[in-house]
């Protein structure tokens, strides 16, 4: 009985879960499809869930007008993720130990400091100014992931990692004679791994969607991301659609192709996507074991 | 033992990376300079470098060309090394664009009255005054007189503008497909009931369409609703500019408003404007680029402007214009496209007007810079018609667009010429044209009138909401933001202006 009960549920649970992930893949689906559509047709016709007329023009006009372009990119956006997101751990997980430890006097003054910038921040003007007169991180590759170096929240969820360590373990490591960095990396970092994932895989999402800094930072076609091309090429149609261009005397600027905004997306999305479904385990189960530890 | 390790070699590499990319900045830059030194000035002019911003992507050609013949071109006229910079175009007149005024950076792009106004008074852009009359020189005369006066606040020249075509009328005519008005047995459209029968019967034939593809047809009206000549300052305010007097308008508060919205609300129940354009009206300019409408807002420029983009989806497109049912004199603003402004922090504003004027100098510099190279990017044939051989935008068109230069292509047909080039002959020049409204005694009033415009009288005016349900609590809004102060001070500084001219 109890298991007939059970079964009714699960069937119930799985078709509300399977209608909610086919309301999220409609989308993706629709610009997969346009994206292998013909302009004429999906002009004529509007989107559909298969593509109208099949073909791989959109790929090919991009790839022979812009593959360098579409290349580079591919391989900032990935040097950017994979140096970002490690220096970003090392950044964070470091600064977290830090305000856990308990021998620091001043860790209290730290934790502070950090929090108070997720309350206040100076603006965009200053963290301009900052960034590219004093740091002078404009044009370059560091400037696509230092700015995002601290991510004060997850700073913070490392630091509740590593204060689920036993302080036991600590202490019985430094009457070993181990120093603060010998703690760092052989105990704290170890026992923290599951943060870490967690973590990384934030950083890394962040450092993939990113194009804030590319936009702030860079004009060097050279250093542009995948994500900076996309939204380059969003931006521009959606404000000649918005009817501001009237103001500078009704510029008409043909705006890209339906099928090659579509094909954009589905070039930025795929890495991910493809990625995702070997990781999403980590997400899930880093911030499962943060909850029952904590 | 071996997980320290891995932490260490990374934390090598990122130290090593981090100081590689900032070795390699700096080393670049003392290569410039000195590269910079060792060249010496063959035309008597120090070397000068500039930054010219655009807005947009940046194609192909023009990144090459940009490296190349420009460069070469400006740097034998003005001995200046120029770099285009492209950044998106929602960082025009804010954003990015306000940062790098801002933080003084050295660069100059191009702005709209709103956008100079603003600005100067933050001392954001360089006074220009000292240079026009030996560096301007050439497009002084190419360039219209009264575009001039349009970016000169106080007498000092803070823009330089560029662009000299038939401007006047903009968006009071009708832009209608012709090949769909022909195809439904009609051959013109001279009023509103004629412009609606089309609507019908072209819908009757192509029920996929979707009539009006914008939500603004207060211009393309007027006609329709009024005897008076309107002309919009800004969404508020208008000028009545068949009357002789400095007296602003209360768009909002007139009658013409109220029988605006009337027309546009049986639009819009009837789906000339189609529903989705409340939520989605990014997708309406989306429609006519595909053809999927039948009219738009028209310019003297659009039927061979609008026609290429539309070619694209339908072959065989034509657009005309029409002015529905009076004969008005067109106004105009003045003929420019935009105009250049330079940062206040910029070493060398001269130079950078030089380069302006070569924009806009010659037939041969014209060409260069809005077509490409002759035979390569180009060809021109015994009528002086254009051919391009890449569809790659340089310089844009529609920024160069000079009526004295501009080379049409062969699908133009002659009559259109010629009709275009005599489009401003009986217009009038707007009687508030070169007034510029400083507002600093009103700012916060039109940050909140702002608001008021779009949560509240955009759906009235585009006929989403009914007017007499809901204008009354609309106008409530409006006053409560403060727009009797706005208006008041609005009409003083143009008074005094008017008075003064």
């Amino acid at each position: 009985m109890a298991n007939q009960e059970n079964r009714t549920l699960i069937v119930i649970f799985y078709l509300c879960i399977g209608v909610f992930a086919l309301i999220c893949l409609a989308p993706f689906v629709l610009a997969v499809s346009g994206s292998l559509s013909t302009e004429a047709k999906l002009a004529a016709e509007g989107y559909s869930f298969l593509p109208r007329s099949i073909t791989l023009d959109t790929y090919k006009f991009m790839f022979d007008s812009k593959a360098e372009q579409i290349i580079q990119a591919y391989v900032v956006s990935v040097a950017v993720t994979v140096i970002g997101t490690a220096s970003a751990v090392l950044v964070t997980t470091a600064y977290a130990y830090v305000i856990t430890a308990k021998g620091f006097r001043y860790r209290n003054f730290f934790a502070f400091l950090a929090y108070f910038t997720m309350l206040f921040s100076g603006g965009t003007l200053p963290w301009y100014i900052l960034s590219t007169k004093y740091y002078h991180l404009d044009d370059t590759l560091a400037g696509l992931f230092v700015p995002y170096l601290l991510n004060v929240f997850l700073m913070y969820l490392q630091a509740n990692y590593f204060k689920s360590i036993p302080h036991e373990v600590i202490e019985s490591a430094q009457i070993d004679g181990a120093g603060h960095f010998r703690i760092f990396f052989r105990i704290m970092l170890p026992l923290g791994q599951v943060g870490l994932v967690t973590i990384s895989l934030f950083y890394a999402l962040q450092f993939w969607n990113d194009f804030y800094l590319s936009l702030m930072l860079i004009s060097d076609e050279r250093l542009y991301t995948i994500q900076y091309m996309m939204y380059f090429m969003m931006a521009n149609i959606q404000y000649l659609a918005s009817g501001n261009s009237a103001q500078i005397g009704g510029a008409v600027v043909a705006p890209p192709l339906e099928t090659a905004k579509m094909a954009m997306t589905c070039l930025t999305v795929l890495p991910i996507a493809i990625l995702y479904p070997f990781l999403q385990r980590y997400f899930v189960r880093g911030i499962i074991v943060g909850s029952v530890k904590g | 033992m071996s997980k320290k390790r891995v932490w260490a070699v990374l934390f090598l590499a990122t130290t090593l990376l981090l100081s590689a990319c900032s070795k390699g900045e700096s080393g670049a830059a003392t290569e410039n300079a000195t590269g910079e030194n060792n060249e010496s000035a063959g035309s008597g002019l120090k070397p000068a470098k500039l930054k010219i911003v655009l807005y947009g992507d940046e194609s192909a050609r023009m990144k090459e060309l940009a490296k190349t013949e420009f460069k070469d071109i400006v740097k034998k006229e003005i001995n200046a090394e120029v770099e285009f910079q492209f950044i998106p175009w929602t960082e025009y007149g804010g954003g990015k664009t306000d940062l790098m005024l801002s933080t003084g950076e050295d660069f100059a792009t191009y702005t709209d009255t709103n956008y100079m106004v603003k600005s100067v008074a933050k001392g954001l852009y360089a006074d220009l005054t000292p240079y026009m009359d030996s560096a301007a020189a050439d497009m002084k005369k190419t360039v219209d007189e009264h575009s001039f006066k349009a970016f000169q606040l106080g007498g000092k020249q803070y823009a330089v503008p560029v662009g000299n075509k038939p401007n006047s009328g903009e968006f009071y005519s009708v832009l209608v497909r012709q090949d769909l008005l022909e195809e439904v047995g009609m051959s013109g459209v001279s009023s509103l009931t004629e412009l609606e029968q089309f609507y019908e019967k072209a819908l009757a034939a192509h029920p996929e369409l979707v009539g009006y593809a914008s939500t603004d047809a207060r211009r393309l009206l007027m006609y329709e609703y009024t005897d008076k000549n309107l002309y919009w300052q800004n969404d508020f305010l208008a000028l009545d500019e068949s009357a002789q007097d400095d007296k602003i308008i209360s768009w909002f508060e007139s009658e013409e408003f109220k029988a605006y919205t009337q027309i546009m609300r049986s639009w819009y129940e009837r789906a000339i404007i189609p529903k989705y354009a409340a939520t989605n009206t990014p997708q309406l300019q989306s429609d006519w680029n595909s053809g999927k409408a039948m009219f738009w807002a028209g310019t003297a420029a659009r039927p061979f402007e609008g026609a290429a983009t539309i070619s694209q989806a339908v072959p065989d497109a034509k657009l005309t214009n029409y002015f529905l049912s009076k004969d008005l004199p067109k106004i105009s603003r003045g003929t420019y496209s935009t105009a250049w402004f330079v940062s206040a922090s910029a070493a060398d504003p001269e130079r950078y007007v030089m380069f302006f004027n070569l924009l806009q100098k010659n037939q041969e510099l014209y060409d260069l810079f809005a077509y490409g190279i002759q035979d390569k990017d180009y060809t021109v044939d015994e009528n002086g018609r254009l051919t391009r051989l890449t569809t790659d935008a340089l310089i844009p068109d529609w920024l160069m667009m000079n009526k004295n230069f501009m080379r049409f292509d062969k699908s133009v047909p002659d009559d259109f010429i010629e009709q275009y080039k005599a489009w401003d002959d009986e217009a009038v020049i707007s009687k508030g044209a070169g007034f510029n409204f400083d507002n600093t005694p009103v700012k916060n009033e039109e940050t909140k009138m702002g608001g008021v415009f779009s949560e509240f009288l955009a759906p009235i005016a585009s006929g989403f909401l009914d007017y007499d349900e809901n204008f009354p609590r609309a106008l409530e809004k409006l006053k409560a933001a403060g727009f009797d102060k706005y208006i008041a001070e609005y009409q003083k500084q143009f008074s005094e202006w008017y008075a003064a001219k």
